[in-house]
């Protein structure tokens, strides 16, 4: 009974998964083709192909979509091993992850417009330097950042947003169980042959944990090639990334610039799919190389560069965390703000009282959303999760499964995200709230899934085996043992579920037709006009919205060990130092 | 009770793995001892009915003459413990034993806590029964794990190197209190091991595997 349950779960993970995301590419393929009768379009025909490739600009979106993606996922990788390789066995390690972690709840379009705020021809550290140099007019932006034609400044921002990401997705690969103790046993055997700590990094760490976290890694290279908010804020205008330009002309006022759009987004899928066969081969010859230094003998891995890199990246972040917080703070109350003073003219609460007002109702939509996705994907990642341990797939089964549950995140939102709409258009037109939580389901399983999956490998099933083993159903197992055991993991990714679904823009937008306003999409919304105050306090609620989830999680194993009246256990995970220890 | 495995023969992906025949009487203990990878967790897996593909498993395990090689692990009565006391870290000493004894709607909690008591004491760990898990010893931990196993009331009970993690002046007490708690409720048990002392200590039939 209890297999049974599960199995049928897996399945409709599965299909909740794959089902929105096919119907979305089928709702592009066919207006991209010339087909969308909603506008007397019947016949199907390459026309619109002919007129998306006779604009004068549509190379250029390809050539910034594409450059900006694979550019600043490379870029984070380095900086993630960089990082990895000078703290891997350093107590600092635990530390680290903490000065990241909020970076990677932190919602897109924030981390945008915070940047937007530090780094401004008006922002922070403009105001910094001149106060250096004695200039009393912000320059007018002949700068790189923000808006630079080259997309730059999109480059630096989305690796700024990646490279918490790679380094949170290789430590819990590096602190599985199993692995831990290989690679402990690699680093040990590598410095007894003297080879230094970064060249065991390189060497002998990397290639036995790159094979998986590759597949979040390729996850990123899609999403940086194809997101909208980042380049929205900070990008160029004309002309934009390809995924900009598509979102303008699926929201264009003429319903026949939705073939453009289709077509556009068809071509989307193909920059991406590019992108990662670009990105393969760079691996590939990465690893061609790799493999000659290898034998090589050299015991040094450029290793004072590396570390130099390593600890400079740590330190950029600190002052710009540290930048961030204190320009958004002082924004959000500020009065007047002329440009190369530190500090406003007076301060106010007006704006807070004004955001209060406004955002009442959006964060209620957030909250809700975000409770009832998180809460139901959990549910469903836990049976699955289960399913898989009690009949474990075949080793190719598994791998189809692992793919599967990667593939929203492969596939471009922006490009099926249309489609989908278009779908639930034609099916239920005013289940607003349904279509809505299926497009941010489709985006939360998978995360959720990923942070469930390395606590279920790191259970130890001999405690199942007992517990059965004293007469206890597999239902009573599962829910008496294995979830108790697991609390502070579950509690950990429901949090992050619920900062998936808050920082979800285009997915609210689209699927709610713009009637459910989020704290996010009001976010985005201000950031392209009104007040730079009240932005400052929207992008400060949505920095604190996941805060909260994550202050929870918190302290509910706390709160439930301290009824059991007892010392914690289930907390024990927190205090983890280096990942390999005395290496 | 008597455990008897008839014509047992264990396959890893269509190939044969290990044969067995045996029969433990009641308060005996068969010994099963090898190499690495012959098969021996493995083995008792397959008599508590948590084999996992890609074994698979011909031949009979019966208790009292009873096969129940098709029924489910959480009905066969088959206790099992491991090198480690895998005590459960969210439930109190009391709690991991009471929850492993069989439920009973008769049974008031008063009763229920005595015995728990009863069932500590027979291993000189009374008053322990309200304390965290973590806060115990090594040594008391396996004592713990070792009543916990018994008082699931189980036909029949496996030790999967139960011994090895502790060192040599607990090792033998903690044997010696396992062997005669076994004995004085006539369970068969099934050791496996690979140190010739617990295999002398366990008295009973040894069984070598060797790798094929």
């Amino acid at each position: 009974m209890f297999a049974q349950t599960t199995l049928i779960t897996r399945w409709c993970l599965l299909l909740l998964l794959c089902i929105p995301v096919l119907a979305g590419l089928v709702g592009v393929v066919f207006p991209a083709l010339g087909y969308f009768p909603a506008i007397g379009a019947n016949t199907f025909s390459t026309a619109v192909f002919i007129a998306l490739f006779s604009l004068d600009d549509v190379w250029q979106m390809i050539w910034l979509s594409l450059f900006t993606g694979l550019g600043s996922t490379l870029v984070a990788i380095a900086g993630a091993f960089f990082i990895l390789a000078t703290f891997y066995q350093s107590a600092m390690l635990g530390k680290i992850q903490g000065i990241l972690s909020p970076f990677l709840v932190f919602p897109h379009a924030a981390a945008a417009i915070a940047l937007l705020f530090a780094f401004s021809p008006s922002g922070l550290f403009a105001r910094i330097a001149a106060y250096a140099s004695d200039v009393s007019l912000p320059s007018s932006g002949g700068g790189v950042f923000p808006y630079d034609a080259f997309g730059i400044s999109v480059l630096f921002a989305l690796s700024l947003k990646e490279l918490p990401f790679i380094i949170l997705m290789a430590l819990s690969v590096m602190s599985q169980p199993l692995m831990q103790k290989k690679l402990t046993g690699f680093a040990k055997v590598g410095t007894t042959l003297g080879y230094s700590p970064v060249a065991c990094f390189f060497k002998l760490v990397v290639p036995a944990i790159f094979a998986q976290i590759k597949l979040p890694i390729l996850a990123v290279l899609v999403f940086a090639t194809s997101n909208v908010e980042i380049p929205l804020i900070l990008g160029p205008n004309n002309p934009s990334t390809l995924a900009v330009a598509i979102m303008h002309w699926f929201n264009h006022i003429d319903l026949s610039m939705r073939l453009l759009a289709s077509s556009a987004a068809v071509v989307q899928i193909a920059v991406s799919a590019v992108a990662l066969l670009l990105f393969l081969g760079i691996e590939c010859i990465t690893k061609h190389i790799g493999k000659r230094s290898l034998v090589s003998g050299k015991r040094q891995f450029v290793d004072g560069a590396v570390q130099m890199f390593g600890v400079a990246i740590i330190a950029f972040y600190v002052i710009l965390i540290s930048a961030v917080v204190y320009i958004v703070l002082t924004y959000s109350v500020a009065t007047q703000w002329p440009f190369p003073a530190l500090f406003p003219d007076g301060l106010t609460l007006l704006h807070w009282e004004t955001a209060v007002g406004a955002l009442a109702a959006p964060l209620m939509n957030t909250v809700l959303l975000g409770v009832g996705v998180s809460t139901s994907s959990l549910i469903l990642v836990l049976f699955t999760l289960e399913s898989e341990q009690l009949r474990p797939a075949s080793t190719y089964a598994a791998k189809a499964f692992t793919l599967s549950v990667f593939f929203p995140l492969l596939v471009p939102g922006v490009a099926f995200l249309y489609g989908l709409v278009w779908f639930q258009q034609l099916v239920l037109q005013s289940a607003v709230w349904f279509h809505t939580y299926i497009a941010h389901m489709v985006y939360v399983v998978p995360y959720v899934f990923l942070s469930m999956a390395v606590a279920y490998r790191k259970f130890d099933n001999r405690y199942a085996m007992v517990a059965q083993s004293m007469g206890k159903t597999p239902w009573q197992v599962f829910f008496q043992v294995k979830l108790p055991s697991m609390l502070y993991s579950i509690v950990v990714a429901w949090a992050l579920g619920l900062a998936i679904s808050f920082s979800q823009y285009l997915p609210t937008l689209l699927a709610s037709g713009g009637t459910i306003p989020t704290v996010t999409t009001e976010a985005v919304a201000s950031a392209s006009g009104s007040s730079t105050r009240l932005t400052a306090v929207f992008v400060i609620i949505q920095a604190v919205l996941p805060l909260i989830g994550f202050v929870i999680a918190w302290c509910v194993p706390a709160i439930v060990v301290k009824t059991r009246g007892k010392s914690a256990p289930a907390l024990k995970d927190k205090s983890r130092k280096g990942v390999l220890h005395g290496a | 009770m008597v455990l008897s495995l008839e014509n047992i023969a264990i396959y890893r992906d269509k190939r044969l793995l290990l044969k067995v025949n045996a029969r433990v009487e009641k308060g005996q203990v068969l010994t099963i001892m090898g190499p690495s990878g012959a098969g021996k967790s493995t083995l008792l897996q397959a008599i508590a009915g948590q084999l996992q593909s890609p074994f698979s498993l011909t031949g009979d395990i019966k208790i009292n003459d009873v096969a129940i090689t098709g029924i489910d692990a959480h009905l066969r009565k088959v206790g099992i413990m491991f090198q480690d006391a895998l005590l459960f870290e969210h439930m109190t000493v009391g709690e991991n034993i009471a929850f492993a004894m069989p439920a009973s709607r008769k049974e008031t909690k008063q009763a229920r806590n005595n015995a728990i008591n009863k069932l500590l004491a027979a291993v000189e760990l009374e008053g322990v029964a309200r304390r965290a898990v973590n806060t115990l010893s090594g040594g008391q931990q396996a004592r713990v794990s070792l009543i916990r196993t018994l008082a699931s009331q189980p036909q029949v009970v496996l030790l999967d190197e139960p011994f090895s993690k502790l060192d040599l002046a607990l090792r033998s007490q903690i044997r010696s209190w396992t062997f005669d708690q076994l004995k004085s409720r006539g369970i068969p048990a099934v050791l496996v091991t690979h140190d010739k002392d617990d295999a002398l200590a366990a008295g009973g039939e040894v069984i070598e595997l060797l790798l094929c």
